[in-house]
């Protein structure tokens, strides 16, 4: 199913400007419905207070890491099956394997461009 | 034994217990010395990396910049033009140029939006930054265990074996928190360090 331009979007970094990069790569896109996080726990607990139909996350963030807010996600019943695209500059197979068998929905390598994430979006969501 | 031979045979045996006990010492350094020999080496690399990541970004972000100055000026020569062509010109209509001028916007938002991702090289910075952060964190404690493991009995420092544990569990302990600047002033207060 296309993604819907008024679903609501979490993005998690722990750096704002990163942050701020998604968001207006995602508002280029169509996308303007975004929220923001700048760890996994804060992530989650938006996530578990409002209704989602996205999340792009960082890997490496302190108090709680990318894939262990993918892990949370998919181990929670009202969360589960929203999709996860993980943006990292972790770039080594074993991340990515760890990440795949996590259940992430897609894999993007920074730095990338609006391109790359437009084509993620849109193989996640077609 | 005469006199003489006495007082040599006890100065080697003086000597062959500092022997002794420098040669305990830099077994227990040695560990921490090869571990810093090695992480230098990535603090290094990690610092080539940052000044090429900063350069690069940067250099994009000019580039785009620059493309986006030379587009404005096409666009203001159009709008010119526009104003300034008789209409019915057989060359291009008014519906044409203002095409032509819509296409050169929208050109100027895709490399916008390449800026807007051009500078995600910060993130990466921050990162590697993060990581000569731990790097260096970790060299100064091993640099502090070996000046507590070597100057325990320095220049008149004799600080008793215990207070040297005692120091060295401190430090393992202030690994996770960010309070040790006392324990290290400390420390090096103890063996001379001003």
């Amino acid at each position: 199913m296309p993604a819907d331009p008024s679903m609501k979007i979490m993005v998690v970094d722990d750096m704002s400007t990163m942050r701020r990069i998604v968001k207006n790569l995602l508002k280029q896109l169509g996308f303007a419905n975004v929220d923001e996080a700048e760890n996994g726990q804060e992530a989650l607990i938006k996530l578990r207070a409002d209704k989602f139909g996205f999340v792009v996350s960082d890997w490496n963030m302190p108090v709680m890491s990318g894939i262990q807010l993918l892990k949370a996600i998919r181990a929670d019943e009202a969360l589960k099956a929203i999709p996860v695209l993980m943006v990292t500059a972790e770039a080594q197979k074993e991340n990515i394997i760890e990440a795949v068998q996590a259940g992430v929905s897609n894999y993007v390598v920074k730095p990338f461009t609006a391109e790359i994430l437009q084509e993620k979006m849109a193989k996640i969501f077609k | 034994m005469n006199d003489s031979n006495r007082k040599l045979y006890g100065e080697l045996g003086e000597l062959t217990r500092y022997i002794e006990n420098t040669m305990r010492q830099l077994r227990c350094v040695e560990a921490p010395v090869e571990e810093t020999t090695a992480q230098l080496p990535q603090a290094s690399e990690h610092l080539s990396d940052l000044a090429k990541l900063t350069e690069e970004g940067t250099h994009r972000v000019m580039e785009l910049t620059e493309e986006l100055q030379d587009n404005r000026r096409l666009v203001a020569q159009s709008l010119k033009e526009l104003a300034t062509v008789p209409l019915g010109s057989p060359n291009s209509t008014p519906a044409d140029r203002l095409a032509a001028i819509a296409t050169l916007l929208a050109a100027d938002d895709k490399r916008l939006m390449d800026i807007m991702t051009a500078l995600s090289f910060q993130d990466l910075v921050a990162q590697r930054i993060k990581k000569i952060i731990t790097i260096l964190d970790d060299v100064e404690h091993k640099l502090l265990q070996m000046v507590v493991v070597f100057g325990a009995k320095q220049n008149g420092a004799q600080t008793p074996n215990g207070k040297a544990d005692q120091m060295l569990k401190e430090l393992e302990a202030s690994r996770s928190t960010a309070l040790k600047q006392d324990l290290v002033d400390d420390i090096l207060g103890q063996f001379g360090f001003n």
